[in-house]
């Protein structure tokens, strides 16, 4: 019996180390926002700020143009987040619930295409959108990206668990898809849609090296590209940077704790891509 | 019934039309451009000199070295700490939710924040991670600015971020094995080393391939954490170069999208490969 509680003891501490680890530099970076230089950069690292240093963020925000930075990235970010879902929505339901020739092939090509890595293509892409001189525009940040073939997998896979003599009865009551489509697919599968547009929107939001790409005015920079010049430019003010740090990771954070269970479910769904 | 509801190509037609644009074009576009020399203005065709000289380039062996080197170590021990993890959760634990929240957390944060905080943990003088080190009497090792640990400090890194997303999956599967086999496996006595070997293990293993795979084909295009944890470079002196950091340098900054594109070429081929032959490897152990 004894060693059974000793096991027991033995993967509790385990698992308490892993979780300080994980949540450590959270912590370490919201806390180091709001330390002085020195205190940054003491021997001993300190850990809790003797004195809570608020201006640090209204320094981040007086060095680099963050409120753009929050501007543009919300919005690139919703953008995508709407007209892919929009996108999807469309060509799930196509996929799911009509019946046409090639069916079978579109299925394949996509299915294919979902194991191409974005960064084969995302400078070829970038050439693309430099030609059609949409670089350092908002358009050309999100134009690539209107559609998913991953969400719209996610989506199928809503869809299809809706009997099909729904959409029959639909039909035969003289309904049009558009009808459909709106009056029953969408209230039938808000949960779904509501977890992938809190996931696109979170990679948007996170989203680097696209942005890092097509845009180099200041002003047109996302919050990571801005995020990742100001830690360079800041260089040797370390609580400055951590500052920025956590003015990025705070509100997606905060989403994440008010949805963590659409959001980790809706991860967890995605077993359907292997 | 044999129908063919032409409308929808209609539903279709945006899928298609962005799908063709920014997925099926740019992947021909860049098998192309890889015969392709001169600047982005100004192609033309070389044949195969941008692969002549891609493969007489050391930086891009260095590139490759590293890729796969992270690959093969990150890839696995981060797995077995997930696994790890998940089983203490789900076997020990009553307040999973919790920790299952916990411990996806960096899965939704930025890279990018996250690596500055980690350059300062990291940092080799007043750095978190080295003052624990220390008090404890083990070497304290500049893990920022020795290109020797360059690499060490991008797996560690590169571990830390990929459990979240392991350990989310691996709880969703655990919590979809059957429990009667755990109440018959009790039943007859069995002990806890043997239910999880005979019982859980056997039942993860799509699961595992699965990830496996995600995590191989990430770990394949690692970028942004190398960027992040070294300011923008690849480490002191181009130590921790990855073959995406190789192609974005050809492309963006020495100009030459051919060489960059022939590098693409050759990071696609192993990524498909890899895939293959684990999907391969798996096959053979779930036979079993």
């Amino acid at each position: 019996m004894k060693r059974i509680r000793l096991s027991v003891l033995f993967s509790y501490v385990i698992l308490f180390i892993f979780a300080v680890i994980t949540v450590f530099p959270f912590i370490y970076m919201i806390l180091g926002g709001l330390m002085n230089f020195q205190e940054t950069t003491s021997i001993p690292p300190t850990l809790i700020p003797h004195h809570f240093e608020w201006s640090n963020y209204a320094k981040v925000f007086a060095r680099a143009p963050f409120a753009r930075y929050f501007f543009n990235t919300v919005l690139t970010a919703s953008v995508t987040t709407i007209v892919s879902l929009f996108n999807s929505l469309l060509g799930a339901f196509a996929m799911v619930n009509l019946r046409f020739k090639g069916k079978g092939l579109v299925q394949m090509v996509l299915l294919s295409l979902l194991m191409v890595p974005g960064e084969a293509i995302i400078f070829t892409n970038y050439n693309t959108i430099a030609h059609m001189g949409l670089l350092n525009t908002y358009v050309g940040l999100v134009l690539p990206f209107l559609t998913s073939i991953f969400y719209m997998y996610y989506l199928q896979s809503y869809f299809g668990s809706i009997s099909s003599t729904i959409y029959k009865a639909a039909m035969i009551d003289g309904a049009s898809d558009w009808d459909y489509i709106w009056k029953i697919l969408v209230p039938m599968s808000k949960g779904g849609l509501f977890t992938v547009g809190l996931l696109s929107f979170i990679s948007g939001w996170n989203s680097f090296l696209w942005p890092l790409l097509v845009t180099n005015e200041d002003t047109m920079r996302l919050l990571n590209n801005g995020l990742s010049a100001f830690a360079s430019d800041a260089g040797s003010e370390t609580q400055l940077q951590l500052a920025a740090a956590t003015l990025t990771v705070l509100p997606i954070l905060v989403l994440y704790l008010i949805f963590r269970k659409q959001i980790i479910k809706g991860v967890v769904r995605n077993d359907l891509k292997g | 019934m044999k129908t063919n509801q032409k409308k929808a190509w209609l539903f279709l037609a945006p899928t298609i039309i962005f799908v063709t644009l920014f997925s099926i074009y740019p992947i021909l576009r860049a098998f192309g451009m890889s015969f392709q020399g001169g600047s982005l203005i100004d192609l033309n065709w070389t044949e195969l000199n941008n692969y002549k000289y891609i493969f007489n380039d050391p930086e891009f062996w260095l590139a490759i070295k590293n890729t796969i080197l992270y690959a093969v170590i990150s890839v696995p021990v981060g797995l077995a700490i997930s696994i790890m993890l998940a089983w203490i959760i789900f076997d020990k634990v009553k307040h999973k939710s919790l920790f299952e929240t916990t411990f996806f957390m960096p899965y939704v944060t930025s890279t990018i924040a996250i690596g500055i905080v980690f350059r300062y943990i990291f940092n080799g003088d007043y750095g978190m991670l080295n003052f624990l080190l220390r008090s404890v009497h083990l070497p304290a090792p500049d893990w920022i600015d020795d290109p020797a640990m360059s690499l060490a400090t991008i797996i560690i890194f590169g571990i830390w971020t990929s459990l979240a997303f392991n350990i989310v999956i691996l709880m969703g599967a655990l919590r979809n094995i059957d429990p009667n086999f755990y109440t018959i496996a009790d039943m007859y006595g069995a002990s806890g080393k043997d239910k999880f070997w005979r019982i859980t293990m056997p039942e993860l293993v799509p699961t595992i391939a699965f990830l496996l795979t995600m995590n191989i084909i990430g770990a394949f295009k690692i970028y942004t954490s190398v960027y992040a944890l070294f300011n923008g470079q690849a480490g002191v002196g181009n130590s921790g170069t990855t073959a995406v950091f190789y192609i974005y340098n050809k492309f963006q900054i020495v100009g030459t999208p051919g060489v960059a594109m022939a590098a693409t070429v050759i990071l696609f081929l192993i990524i498909l490969f890899a895939t293959f032959l684990q999907r391969k490897m798996m096959k053979k152990i779930g036979e079993n």
